[in-house]
C-alpha cells in the first residue's frame, strides 16, 4: 500500500483557533488508494477540525494538506476537484428533490456530462427507494438524506472522500447499508477518511484506525494489528489518560 | 460555475412561496399603481381640455406629460396655468389631481412602488443568501467542491437578481401594454425611449439592494440578525436621508419665504402707481420698471432656491435612492432640473409679450404668441446630473457586492 502516492496527506498539521486553543498538533497522516482510515476521539479532540482543514474551509496554523499531491491551501480549487464530502448531518436543499439536489451538486462537482439515467442509478446503488427519487428531500428521514449526501460523493468520482461522522445517528440497518457502501468504494480504489465515535463499525471498515486526543494523534493501528487488540479498551484507556504535556 | 448556482438559485426562488408572493404583489402593486395614475393623468388631460388658453390670451399652460404616470414628480407644478399680467405672472391652479387620498398619502406612482417596495423586496431576496446557507449546512457542502466563493457569491447575486427583475419586467411590461391601449395616453418615441430608461434604471436599484442584502448576509452569522439589520438600512435609506439634505440645506441657505416675495412686489407695484399719480413718467415706463423690478426680485429668490435645492440634492445623494428619484424623475420630464427649465420659459414667454406689448400698445390680442414648451432633450438631461446619479446608483450596488465578496472570503462556513 505504502508503495503508491497517498491520495490525503496531512503534513505536520497544526491548528490554533484564535482563542487559543490547539484543535490539531502536529498531524501527520497519510491515506492511500483503496484504504479506509478512521479516526477516532472524544469531541473536540480535532476530527472535525481535520477534516476542515482538508477542505480548506480554515486555514493550518502550521504544516500542509494534500489531496492527491495538490496543496489544498495553495490550490484549493484544483484540490478540491479530488475530494468528495459527507458531514454528520447531510443537509441539502429541502424544496429540491433528490435528483435535483443531485444534478446541482454533480455540476457543481465538475460532472457535466451526466443524464437522468445516471442519476437514477447512482441513488439505486445506495439504495435509495426509487418512489423517493423525485420527492422532496425535506420530508427524508436522517437515513436518506445520508444515502443521498453518499451517491453526490460517488457521483463526483473523486479518488479521495472525506466522511465527517457518517453513522452519527443512523439506526442500525442505515448504518450497516452505510459502511457496506464504503467497502464498495474502497474497493473501487477510493482514499477514505472517516471520523467517527463508532468504535464497532470503525474496527469492521477501517484499514487503519486512529486515536485523536488533544489535536493529537497518540496512537494507530492496522486491521491486522487490531485482530489481537481489544480496540475499545485502548480507546477507553486513552480517553481515561491524564492530559497530554503541551 | 456562476451559471449553475444562478440556475440553482432561480430553481430555488421558483420551488418557493417567497417568489410567488413577490409577484403577486408586484402584479398587485403595479396594476393598481398605472390604473390609478392613467386615471389621474386622464382627469388631468380633462383639465387641460378646459384650461387650455384660446388663441390670444396670455396663458402659459403645460398639458400634463404621459410620464408622470411613472414617475409624477413635479408634474402638477408644471401643469398650472400661468396668466401673464402687465406686472408679473400670476399661477393659477392649472391642472390638479382629483384623488384626495393624494393629499394624505404619497402618490402611489411606478416609482415610489420600486423605490419603497421594490428596494424591500430586494432585500428580502438578499438578506439570508450566504447566513442561510451556513445555518442550513448546505454552505459546506457547496464549498467543499471546486467552486469559488467568488463564484458562489456572483452565482447567488446574478440567480436571484433574474429572479426578481424578470417577473417585475414582465409585470410592468404587461402594464405599458395595457396603458397602451388606452386611446388617451400616447407615448412618443422620445418618451418610449425614456420609459425603457426608467425601466433599466429600475434594475440598476434592485441590483444596489440585492448586493446591500447578499452584504449584510455575509457579514452576519444569522439569518434574524441580518434581517434586523437591513430593515434598519432600508428605513434608513428610502425614508430618513432623502430628508435629511433638505432639512440640513434649510439651516446653511438663508431664502426669503414666498410671503416677503409677494410682499416686496406689492410694494414695487404701489410705488410705481403712486409716482404715476404724482405725474412722475408715463404707464409703459412705470410697468417696464414693475416687470424689471419683479424680475430682479424673482431671479434673485431664483438663484437663492436653487441653492438650496442643489445643496438638499446633493445631501440628500448620500441614499442611492435619492439619486434614483432623481435620475428617474429628470428622466420622465417631471424633476427639478426640467421644472426649473420650464420656469425660466414661462418667464421668457412673459418677457416677450410684455415687450410686445409695449412695442405696439392697443388691441393686438390676437397677435399674442401661443406658450409652447419643449423639454429638454434626453442628452442635456442625462448630462445635466441624470447620468452622474445613475452612476452613483450603480457605483454603490457595485462596491456593495464588492465588499460582500471581501466578507465572504473571510467568512467561517462552519
Amino acid at each position: 500500500m505504502t508503495d503508491a502516492n497517498p491520495i490525503l496527506k496531512a503534513d505536520d498539521l497544526s491548528k490554533r483557533y484564535e482563542d487559543g486553543v490547539l484543535a490539531v498538533d502536529h498531524l501527520n497522516l497519510s491515506i492511500y488508494p483503496g484504504e479506509v482510515y478512521c479516526l477516532l476521539g472524544a469531541n473536540g479532540a480535532g476530527k472535525t477540525t481535520t477534516i476542515n482543514l482538508f477542505l480548506n474551509f480554515i486555514p493550518p496554523t502550521t504544516g500542509t494538506c494534500f489531496i492527491k499531491g495538490i496543496d489544498v491551501t495553495r490550490d484549493p480549487l484544483e484540490a478540491k476537484k479530488h475530494v468528495a464530502f459527507v458531514s454528520e448531518n447531510v443537509m441539502l436543499y429541502g424544496n429540491f428533490t433528490a435528483r435535483q439536489n443531485l444534478d446541482f451538486f454533480a455540476k457543481l462537482g465538475g460532472r457535466t456530462d451526466l443524464t437522468k439515467n445516471d442519476y437514477s442509478q447512482v441513488m439505486r446503488r445506495v439504495s435509495l427507494q426509487e418512489k423517493a427519487f423525485d420527492q422532496r428531500v425535506k420530508n427524508f428521514s436522517k437515513g436518506m438524506r445520508q444515502k443521498l449526501g453518499i451517491s453526490i460523493a460517488i457521483i463526483k468520482d473523486a479518488p479521495a472522500i472525506l466522511l465527517d461522522e457518517p453513522t452519527s445517528g443512523l439506526d442500525p440497518k442505515a448504518a450497516t447499508e452505510f459502511l457496506e457502501i464504503m467497502a464498495e468504494l474502497k474497493t473501487e480504489g477510493k482514499a477514505i477518511l472517516m471520523s467517527t465515535h463508532d468504535i464497532f463499525r470503525a474496527k469492521e471498515i477501517g484499514d487503519r484506525v486512529g486515536i485523536m486526543k488533544e489535536g493529537r494523534l497518540v496512537m494507530e493501528r492496522t486491521r491486522q494489528e487490531l485482530q489481537y487488540e481489544d480496540l475499545v479498551k485502548i480507546y477507553i484507556d486513552y480517553m481515561k489518560s491524564e492530559p497530554l504535556a503541551v | 460555475m456562476i451559471g449553475t448556482i444562478a440556475r440553482k438559485e432561480i430553481l430555488a426562488n421558483l420551488l418557493g412561496y417567497k417568489f410567488y408572493v413577490v409577484v403577486l404583489l408586484a402584479a398587485v402593486l403595479v396594476g393598481t399603481s398605472l390604473f390609478i395614475m392613467a386615471r389621474d393623468y386622464r382627469d388631468r388631460l380633462d383639465d387641460y381640455g378646459l384650461i387650455r388658453p384660446k388663441p390670444g390670451e396670455p396663458i402659459a399652460v403645460n398639458p400634463p406629460n404621459p410620464l408622470a404616470i411613472f414617475a409624477k414628480g413635479l408634474d402638477e407644478s408644471m401643469a398650472r396655468s400661468f396668466e401673464v399680467g402687465p406686472t408679473g405672472i400670476t399661477v393659477r391652479a392649472g391642472q390638479k389631481s382629483a384623488n384626495a387620498v393624494f393629499a394624505f398619502f404619497p402618490t402611489p406612482d411606478f416609482l415610489y412602488i420600486v423605490r419603497v417596495v421594490l428596494s424591500l423586496v430586494a432585500l428580502l431576496f438578499g438578506f439570508d443568501q450566504v447566513s442561510r446557507e451556513r445555518e442550513g449546512g448546505t454552505l459546506r457542502l457547496m464549498l467543499a467542491n471546486p467552486a469559488s466563493r467568488g463564484a458562489v457569491l456572483a452565482g447567488k447575486w446574478l440567480g436571484n437578481f433574474v429572479s426578481l427583475a424578470v417577473p417585475f419586467m414582465l409585470v410592468s411590461a404587461l402594464g405599458i401594454a395595457v396603458l397602451s391601449l388606452d386611446p388617451a395616453i400616447r407615448f412618443s418615441a422620445d418618451q418610449a425611449l425614456r420609459l425603457a430608461l426608467i425601466l433599466s434604471l429600475t434594475l440598476v436599484y434592485i441590483a444596489f439592494f440585492l448586493s446591500l442584502g447578499i452584504l449584510v448576509s455575509a457579514l452576519t452569522r444569522r439569518a434574524s440578525s441580518s434581517l434586523v439589520i437591513l430593515l434598519f438600512a432600508w428605513a434608513l435609506l428610502v425614508f430618513v436621508l432623502p430628508n435629511l439634505g433638505t432639512l440640513a440645506a434649510r439651516q446653511l441657505v438663508d431664502v426669503p419665504s414666498v410671503r416677503a416675495l409677494s410682499e416686496k412686489r406689492q410694494q414695487v407695484w404701489t410705488r410705481e402707481v403712486l409716482l404715476r399719480i404724482r405725474g412722475e413718467g408715463d404707464w409703459p415706463s412705470h410697468i417696464k420698471a414693475i416687470s424689471a423690478e419683479n424680475d430682479a426680485l424673482e431671479a434673485d429668490y431664483r438663484v437663492k432656491f436653487d441653492r438650496l435645492v442643489a445643496l438638499s440634492k446633493n445631501i440628500n445623494r448620500v441614499s442611492p435612492v435619492a439619486s434614483f428619484v432623481y435620475a428617474a424623475t429628470e428622466i420622465a420630464g417631471t424633476g427639478i432640473g426640467e421644472e426649473g427649465a420650464f420656469k425660466r420659459e414661462v418667464v421668457r414667454y412673459k418677457d416677450g409679450l410684455i415687450d410686445r406689448t409695449l412695442a405696439s400698445p392697443g388691441p393686438g390680442a390676437a397677435d399674442t404668441p401661443a406658450f409652447r414648451y419643449a423639454y429638454r432633450p434626453l442628452g442635456d438631461v442625462l448630462a445635466s446630473g441624470a447620468l452622474f446619479d445613475i452612476a452613483w446608483l450603480a457605483a454603490g450596488g457595485i462596491l456593495f457586492f464588492a465588499l460582500s465578496y471581501l466578507a465572504f472570503i473571510r467568512y467561517d462556513v462552519r
